[in-house]
């Protein structure tokens, strides 16, 4: 307005006008800059800030309320077929701190004190994580009740005496507990830090059992604690579902119990594996790999190992410690391959029944040893068999008379019913880290390689393969798909999944699985304890003993390393149960599968086979051993008494000088022997007479009977008392002074002894 | 009779400064605008008289900006309160009070005889210099700056009187040199003074949303009082000029970085930028969550300690937080309207002093506005300007009130249309 303005009127007006137009003017452009750039700007930015950028901004706002206050989902239980629990998780809790909150170095040094104090961490550790500018800090997960009722009892001591609030936090978390320690360990695995699975069934089946974590969105304050108004977002947490097992806690603890025992006896090297399955439908009853460890201490190597690994020097401890860690989680029933040996000829002689290349009347002679292609191959007899047929040759476990049967098979036929009997997949069964057979390429296979593969040499297969084999050969042919998982059911017990029997094929027919059933049954009747014979049942089955080949360094005092096998099933009229124990290079007195593994095999069929309710067939012999109960003989007449002992098939005894039976022992319905003495007292002053129970263990249940009779003790025998059987424990000491008649228990088991027919 | 000249010199010593209204009154005269009883009260001007009463629209205005403040007050120190003092109610009750005493202050100056204060403006200056010396002079307050005097039951911030004495006493100056403030020696000389020592001294404490403000309100001042646009003109390019410069060289963004992150809010690098950003961060966050409509009354999530003193300068981030970009834009509405009827009813004021005093008091609150918006949005570094009527203290808010009841009392001489 300090223009020049030509018109001298208009100049004029404006000086008359004057300083009231110009401040007019002034102000104008007053409320131009102010209302209009100034508003205008602020309103600019507030439209860009909220319009624009308003939805990413209002996301970090968000998120720096919600400081992942997440919320850990309840880890599914795995329960054993009978619904027992084998692993669960428990409530725990987490320590976490929102360092940001404190004030001094003074509540800082507090805090961590108290904190390592309380929960065993390093104070210069927490004292860090008390100085960074974060709302969370874990300082240590999975703390039980006692450690966390300590850390609040800290946190209401900060609070009073350094005036520091919301620093330490209390999250749930969860603990995982094995209820049963070693059990089933290769099959159950454990959970690593964050509960993820990192083994077995564990790991298999994480994504059941994980469930899914929940987050409470809780919007916290800048100081942590939840905003006192409802601004939540709650996403609970779903808890893992719930996983049952085929396994069979009663069956693996009785497996678990004789391996480790067969482990001690026999010395083995490199561990064992035992598998139990359902012919009928694949599901594994047991699966142990021995020796175990503690699910709930997974990563404590047993003392002498660990002992081993100290002697190191100090940089290659760490590697040999990982080492031995994953060896001894490594699952050997399922990771690792073997030679099954003469197990294999079960297989080998369902192959050439099938195919019609032998029957009973087919005979083959072994002269000690056989020449294939200029090479020779040895039988374990060195004597030879002479002339068998097909039976005996199976009794006989007769190399020369498998590589005459593989021979007439032929090298396609043998490959074929290979894959058929499902070696050459993996088995598909529901646990981590199955390994892959090793057989020959297609065409690499030679007349020799054929030859020592019809007696299960020089190829090596998964122990669950095998059993799935032996499973087929039993059932009537049928290759099923092994499962260790039944049944999967969410938290409220809602079925999410149940596991069916798979039929992958049927590899050979039925008549050619009962005639398999019959001549294994045989063996296992006529060869005794060296063949799994286990009193009561007829059981079918095959030892096996395989040289380990390619071992540079054989680590057994024999020379070279054996697998010591046995695999059968019984009842072998109508298969139920199939059974694969192999020890890994056992260094004690023997290694024939027939000496180390057939005990073990009896032992825990023995037991096994009347929990399962499997019929029972005595023979004969058998007999002798089966407890009677005792009758009531008293108030009767002696001679009536005496009538009515001998009725009952007992051997009659009488103290004292009465005519009236007064007492007797054993009372009326004691178990015992039959054939047992049953002590008849008439009078009361022989009722103080008194034997001395001698030792009875290491002996055979014949050999216990005998004596018995001769010490006026009855017998109530329990446990494997056929043939090959031993007494390993007596319920009243040896040396105790008991009443005469008294039933004395004892417990019989399978021994290694000098059996072997391989 | 016509009325001595000498007489009215006397009698109202202000006017003879006013050249205008001398026309103005001989114009009126003649039109016999003022009844003659008006006259003999212009006459015996006593210190305190109800006039023509003031301003309604104004007056309802304020009052309507002033409950909207003090309940978002509340809002947004309700959280805050509850954690510091254990009180939800601690500063709204205060704050309450506050008001009690401003609106009373306000009553009492829409009574008061404004064209008294032509004769005090230097004094007032001058009890501005004394506060701004004696607070220096004073121990140090919190965070080692020296900004308030502690007066029992509230502070007062010597920046106030400064402001209040700055815009008093241009208006005065303009007014009595009117016909002079076209040279730079009655202009720019007394502008330069006087900002120079203030700010020296508001340098010292140090306070520089103190200096920015008093700056503004001095180039304000003279610009409507007269100044010549030239010299407007060239403040202005040197410093542009001035901030080119430093841009070309790199010092801007060092300046930026130096002054707590300006500008970096959401993109700081290291821990001390995220803890000198917090608090224009959450600012930031909070406005962004408002969105359109905001979140409603009271929902604001910031509030909860994320924005340290939410009361306090960053209130109109939960307010947008709460009430969205319409609920702002509202606000503003009402702040714009409250600064056009105050400049407009300052210019129908009688004399020059109470139109430049009117104006100059008005547009403070919209410097103050925007100023506030633009430090909540980080487009000016964050220096602690706080938020009209909104924004808790009791020494602003009761100096604000009073410097409304100037407004209200010039509004009383005005000539504006009334219902």
């Amino acid at each position: 307005m300090e223009d020049n303005e030509k018109n001298a009127n208009r100049r004029k007006k404006r000086a008359e006008k004057g300083p009231n137009q110009r401040l007019r003017q002034r102000t104008a452009v007053l409320i131009i800059a102010i209302l209009v750039l100034g508003f205008g700007a602020a309103l600019v930015r507030l439209s860009f800030l909220t319009l624009v950028q308003g939805s990413s901004l209002q996301e970090a706002a968000v998120s720096q309320m919600l400081r992942d206050t997440k919320i850990n989902a309840k880890r599914g239980t795995i329960y054993d077929a009978k619904g027992k629990v084998l692993a669960e998780s428990a409530s725990a809790w987490q320590v976490v701190l929102a360092p940001i909150n404190f004030e001094t170095d003074q509540q800082r040094e507090a805090a961590a004190s108290g904190l390592s104090e309380i929960l065993g961490v390093d104070y210069q550790n927490v004292l860090e994580k008390t100085k960074q500018k974060s709302y969370y800090v874990v300082v240590k997960r999975k703390i039980e009740v006692d450690q966390r009722d300590r850390v609040m009892e800290l946190t209401e001591k900060l609070s009073k005496d350094y005036d520091c609030d919301g620093v330490i936090q209390l999250l749930d978390d969860y603990k995982r507990y094995y209820p049963k320690d070693e059990l089933a360990s290769c099959v159950i695995g454990f959970t690593g830090a964050d509960e993820q699975g990192l083994e077995g069934v564990e790991f298999k089946y994480d994504d059941y059992l994980a469930g899914t974590p929940g987050r409470i969105v809780t919007a916290g304050d800048a100081r942590g604690t939840n905003m006192p108004f409802q601004y939540e977002q709650n996403i609970e947490s779903e808890d893992g579902n719930n996983i049952y097992l085929t396994i069979d806690e009663t069956i693996q603890s009785i497996c678990e119990k004789y391996m480790a025992q067969g482990i001690i006896d026999n010395n083995v090297k490199n561990r064992a594996v035992c598998i139990a399955m359902d012919v009928n439908s694949g599901a594994i009853l047991a699966m142990v790999t021995a020796n175990g460890y503690n699910l709930n201490d997974p990563y404590t190597l047993p003392a002498d190992v660990q002992q081993e690994i100290n002697e190191l020097p100090e940089k290659e401890r760490d590697k040999a410690e990982g080492e031995a860690l994953s060896a001894m989680w490594r699952n050997k029933a399922v990771a690792d391959t073997y030679m099954p040996g003469s197990v294999f000829k079960m297989c080998t002689a369902s192959m050439a029944l099938e195919e019609g290349k032998i029957d009973d009347n087919t005979t083959f002679t072994c002269g000690g040893s056989f020449v294939v292609d200029d090479k020779t191959i040895n039988c374990h007899a060195l004597g030879g068999h002479g002339t068998q047929n097909f039976t005996q040759a199976i009794c006989n476990s007769c190399n020369p008379a498998f590589i005459q049967i593989g021979q007439l098979v032929g090298m396609n036929k043998f490959r074929d019913y290979y894959r058929g009997f499902g070696f050459a997949d993996k088995s598909g069964i529901d646990l981590p880290g199955e390994a892959d057979d090793n057989f020959w390429p297609e065409g690499t296979m030679s007349l020799v390689d054929l030859a020592v593969a019809s007696f299960g040499q020089n190829f090596s297969i998964t122990p669950i393969s095998m059993i799935t084999a032996c499973a087929a050969v039993a059932n009537g042919g049928y290759v099923l798909q092994p499962y260790v998982v039944s049944k999967i059911t969410d938290a409220k017990g809602n079925v999410v999944k149940n596991v069916e029997k798979k039929v992958k094929r049927q590899v050979v027919s039925k008549e050619t699985s009962d005639r398999m059933n019959e001549i294994l049954g045989y063996n296992t009747e006529t060869a005794g304890a060296t063949a799994g014979y286990v009193a009561g049942y007829k059981v079918a089955g095959k030892t096996g003993t395989s040289e380990k080949i390619g071992v540079e360094e054989p680590v057994s005092g024999f020379g070279k390393d054996y697998i010591a096998s046995f695999c059968g099933y019984a009842p072998a009229d109508d298969p139920q149960i199939a059974m694969l124990v192999f020890f890994d290079t056992p260094d004690g007195g023997a290694y024939y599968g027939s000496q180390v593994s057939s005990p073990v095999f009896i032992n825990i069929m023995t037991e096994v086979l009347p929990y399962l309710e499997i019929k029972t067939d005595y023979k004969e012999e058998d007999l002798a051993f089966i407890d009677v109960s005792a009758g009531d003989y008293t108030g009767l007449s002696l001679e009536e008494a005496k009538k009515a002992v001998e009725e009952d098939g007992f051997s009659v005894s009488v103290k004292g000088s009465g005519d009236t039976v007064l007492a007797q022992l054993p009372a009326v319905s004691s178990k015992l022997a039959p054939g047992g003495s049953i002590v008849l007292y008439t009078d009361e002053e022989s009722r103080s007479e008194k034997v001395t129970v001698p030792n009875f263990l290491e002996n055979t249940a014949a050999y216990v009977n005998s004596m018995a009779a001769g010490y006026d003790l009855n017998i109530s025998f329990n446990g494997a008392v056929s043939t090959g059987g031993v007494a390993v424990a007596q319920d009243i000491p040896e040396g105790t002074e008991v009443s005469p008649g008294t039933v004395v228990t004892v417990t019989f088991a399978a021994s290694t002894d000098s059996g072997f027919n391989d | 009779m016509a009325p001595n000249k000498r007489m009215i010199f006397q009698a109202d010593v202000n006017r003879i400064y006013d050249e205008e209204y001398q026309r103005d009154e001989q114009a009126k005269k003649e039109k016999l605008f003022i009844r003659p009883s008006r006259r003999r009260k212009m006459k015996n001007a006593k210190w305190f008289g109800v006039g023509m009463g003031i301003d309604l629209p104004f007056c309802i205005i304020l009052l309507v900006l002033l409950t909207i403040g003090t309940i978002m007050m509340f809002s947004a120190s309700y959280a805050f309160s509850y954690y510091t003092q254990g009180d939800s109610y601690y500063f709204l009750i205060r704050q309450i009070v506050f008001i009690a005493v401003g609106l009373a202050a306000m009553i009492v100056m829409s009574f008061f005889n404004y064209n008294k204060l032509h004769k005090i403006a230097p004094i007032v200056l001058g009890i501005a210099y004394f506060s701004l010396l004696l607070v220096l002079v004073l121990p140090a307050g919190e965070g080692g700056v020296k900004r308030w005097i502690p007066l029992g039951m509230f502070n007062i911030q010597p920046s106030e009187i400064a402001k209040f004495g700055v815009i008093l006493f241009f208006s005065h100056w303009a007014s009595k040199y009117y016909n002079k403030m076209q040279l730079a020696k009655y202009s720019i000389l007394p502008g330069l003074i006087v900002f120079g020592t203030i700010a020296l001294l508001l340098f010292l404490e140090p306070h520089y949303s103190g200096i920015v403000i008093i700056g503004l309100l001095t180039v304000l001042m003279l610009y409507i009082g007269g100044m010549k646009t030239k010299y407007l003109l060239i403040g202005g390019a040197l410093l542009v000029g001035l901030v080119l410069v430093l841009a070309v060289t790199g010092g801007l963004s060092y300046a930026m970085s130096r002054m707590a992150g300006w500008g970096q809010a959401l993109e700081y690098t290291t821990d001390e930028m995220w803890w000198d950003t917090y608090q224009t961060r959450n600012s930031l966050y909070a406005i962004g969550s408002g969105g359109l409509w905001g979140l409603g009354l009271g929902q604001s999530r910031q509030k909860y300690l994320y924005i340290p003193e939410p009361q306090n300068d960053f209130i109109f981030a939960v307010v947008v937080e709460e009430l969205g970009l319409i609920g702002a834009a509202i606000i503003l509405l009402i702040f714009a309207l409250l600064i056009w009827r105050g400049i407009t009813l300052s210019l129908r004021a009688k004399d020059k002093f109470g139109k430049l005093l009117g104006i100059g008091l008005t547009s403070q609150i919209g410097i103050q506005v925007v100023l506030n918006i633009l430090v909540i949005t980080d487009w000016l570094p964050n220096t602690g300007i706080s938020l009209p009527f909104f924004s808790y203290g009791g020494s602003s808010l009761i100096m604000l009130l009073a410097q409304m009841g100037i407004v209200l009392s010039i509004s009383r001489t005005a000539n504006i249309e009334r219902t």
